[in-house]
């Protein structure tokens, strides 16, 4: 299951600017081409949406995840739960992101981009 | 297009920011206005509004004790970190940090988390624009929350409207609030005063700023009020690459359209011209 | 004991100003600095450091071999602090409240804590041989609370304690009114002035904490304020005019009770009726 960070629900959603205080994550089954999405409860949180919203993800069984940028406490969840995250640069539509990211455009985040005593730390 | 965040901050409070940010708002057409300044709320005063909404804001829930079903054990009382409960029990609200520990340890089960009204968030519509501001409690915290939820209401009425900007008021000092102003802004405006303590309130914002990744511009208020501050402060900006994009000298007009409820580069737009303050927004436009 | 509280609703009105020259006219007592996220007293008193404290707070140390991953300290978390995940728990300590809740709800006692430091509080002498203590908290933190709670038993046994609060009406605002006898506030007569100040007294009325007003930059706005003061009744204990020379002094970091002797007459007119309110 891929996840893409959404301003509103569908594919035809633009991408969001943030992650934990995404309005919605569009969810989309590779093996049978659904559609789903999740209202980020997260994003509403005093402190640490992040996390929360990496749990959330995890909840919905999904394995990828693409983001404008990523805290470094969103980074450290996203590891330890185990989902492989893209980042995306443009702001497309949900449907063209998922495409760049099938296409093999898109840059997978690694360790180098953000450390946990470094980079944005949302309250 | 995509709508643009833009955050006004300052070290410290009083140095201007909310002039600055009513001086600019005549500059911009598709605007949508954030008072994140919660604890000093005043953009609204030189604004007159209309369609006022307002709704509830909900912090951390607080607890409730159920005098028919407590013990007087005191179980709260000892494991109560932040020493919000007393003796009896009783529940000082003031120092509750919501965290729930007390209804968790209460064997009477007398003590439940509810939701609490901490502030209000206003919605309004202005001559220049839709406005949402909002108003803590006296005394009351998590104002960090209620800043995501104030932008939050600003970026839902930009989207709707087809707006293409907000200006965002944010909070003085460098704690939650300031934190919650500028997540994913794309530029931080930071009002500083050439005193000693203006650089040294600089120098912790710039510190906070630049852990995100947000474009930085300098604007220095009242800017002939010491040379000395003023060289001090130019030098921190071009060692750390800062751009300085205006500064304003001490002008009693300034105040004056405060106490007259004007926007100030309305009430005396010859001043406005003189220091170039259309060449700035179009920096903050670029 | 005697505690007065320096405060303004809104920054930048001239509280440290007044807490520092009020401290230095009275030449008795010790300041606290209170405004942890802006300490900026020092600035002006220029204390010679003696001694530099860390204040540290508490958060979880999961002990990842008793862990069974049961998810009920993330659940309990109203922070967002501790996060189960799929092998591992993960704590976010700058998001942590030290509730201890964590740790009551693990069954398999794998839950300690750990401290780290939030910021520190130095104390001083000035050459006057008056102390003085600041806080100053860590950049990224999120609430000083703890480092002014540190402040206030650092003081518990002095006769005299000026306080330096933080601005606004938030949470650093009450914690630094705790045990306060009197409050000063500082005000400008300015429409933005009287509206942060309304809240200022909302929240010491609220705390049955008697009160008076100095207002600041007096000259430079309109009659409000002392409209508002009067309908309220409290009392203006002095009105300190607007002078550039005044802010051009302060800029450069200089004590303007040691510079002009009129200012010097306006803060012992302070004292002088503060005394009168409060008994010494």
């Amino acid at each position: 299951m891929i996840a893409v960070c959404a301003k509103s629900q569908g594919l035809d959603a633009l991408v969001e600017e943030r992650f934990g205080r995404a309005q919605y994550f569009v969810l989309f089954n590779e093996d049978n081409s659904e559609v789903a999405f999740i209202d980020n409860a997260a994003k509403h949180e005093s402190g640490g949406a992040g996390g929360m919203a990496v749990r959330l993800l995890h909840d919905a069984q999904v394995d990828v995840v693409l983001v404008p940028e990523l805290g470094p406490k969103a980074m450290d969840a996203i590891k330890a739960f185990e989902i492989k995250v893209y980042r995306y640069v443009d702001k497309k539509t949900v449907k063209e992101t998922i495409e760049d990211y099938q296409n093999g455009l898109l840059k997978r985040l690694d360790d180098s981009t953000a450390t946990s005593k470094s980079g944005l730390r949302r309250v | 297009m995509s709508i643009k965040e833009i955050a006004i901050v300052s070290g410290k409070g009083g140095t201007g920011k909310t002039s600055l940010i009513a001086s600019m708002i005549p500059y911009f057409e598709n605007l949508v206005m954030a008072d994140c300044d919660v604890d000093a709320p005043d953009l609204n005063i030189l604004l007159p509004e209309t369609n006022v909404f307002e709704k509830d804001f909900v912090g951390l829930q607080r607890p409730a004790i159920d005098e028919n079903l407590c013990t007087h054990c005191n179980l709260c009382v000892d494991h109560c970190h932040f020493h919000a409960i007393s003796e009896g029990p009783e529940i000082n609200l003031s120092k509750c940090e919501g965290c729930g520990v007390c209804e968790f340890v209460c064997p009477a089960k007398a003590i439940t988390m509810q939701d609490y009204r901490v502030g209000k968030i206003f919605n309004s519509v202005t001559e220049f624009g839709e406005m949402v501001r909002a108003r803590l409690i006296p005394g009351e915290e998590t104002s960090g929350k209620l800043v995501a939820q104030v932008r939050s209401l600003a970026l839902d009425i930009a989207k709707q409207k087809g707006r293409d900007w907000i200006l965002i008021d944010g909070s003085p000092g460098i704690a939650c609030n300031v934190i919650s102003s500028l997540t994913g802004v794309q530029k931080a405006i930071v009002v500083i005063e050439p005193t000693v303590s203006g650089l040294h309130d600089l120098a912790k914002i710039h510190q906070l700023i630049s852990s995100f990744s947000i474009e930085i511009l300098i604007v220095i208020n009242k800017a002939d009020l010491s040379q000395e501050g003023l060289s001090s402060i130019e030098k921190y900006c071009s060692d750390n690459q800062l751009p300085i994009v205006l500064r304003i000298p001490f002008r009693r007009s300034m105040v004056e359209a405060i106490v007259n409820k004007c926007l100030p580069s309305l009430y005396d737009p010859d001043f406005f011209k003189e220091i170039g303050f259309e060449d700035f927004i179009g920096i903050v436009k670029s | 004991m005697k505690k007065i509280a320096v405060l303004s609703g809104k920054g930048g009105t001239g509280k440290t100003t007044l807490a520092t020259n009020l401290f230095i006219t009275m030449g008795k007592g010790v300041l606290i600095d209170a405004d942890v996220e802006e300490p900026n007293s020092h600035l002006f008193l220029k204390p010679n450091i003696q001694d530099t404290k860390v204040v540290k707070k508490k958060y979880p140390n999961v002990d990842q071999e008793k862990c069974n991953l049961c998810g009920a300290c993330g659940d309990f978390c109203r922070y967002n602090a501790i996060l189960p995940a799929k092998n591992k728990v993960l704590v976010f300590k700058e998001l942590c409240h030290d509730c201890g809740g964590c740790q009551l709800v693990c069954q398999q006692n794998a839950i300690t804590y750990k401290e780290r430091a939030i910021g520190k509080i130095s104390t001083g002498q000035l050459s006057n041989g008056l102390t003085m203590h600041y806080g100053d908290l860590t950049v990224g933190e999120v609430s000083g609370v703890p480092i002014i709670e540190q402040l206030h038993r650092m003081v518990e046994k002095e006769d005299w304690v000026w306080i330096d609060s933080p601005p606004g009406t938030s949470c650093t605002t009450v914690a630094a009114l705790e045990g306060v006898d009197f409050a000063l506030i500082v005000a400008e007569p300015t429409p933005f002035g009287l509206s942060d100040m309304k809240m200022v007294v909302e929240l010491l009325e609220e705390r049955n904490i008697d009160m008076a007003v100095v207002v600041n930059k007096a000259g430079l706005g309109d009659q409000e304020l002392h409209d508002f003061c009067a309908t309220k009744r409290i009392d203006v204990l002095a009105e300190i005019p607007f002078q550039k020379d005044y802010a051009a002094h302060y800029a450069s970091g200089e004590l303007l009770s040691v510079q002009f002797p009129e200012y010097k007459k306006i803060m012992e007119q302070i004292l002088d009726r503060l005394l009168k309110k409060v008994g010494n």
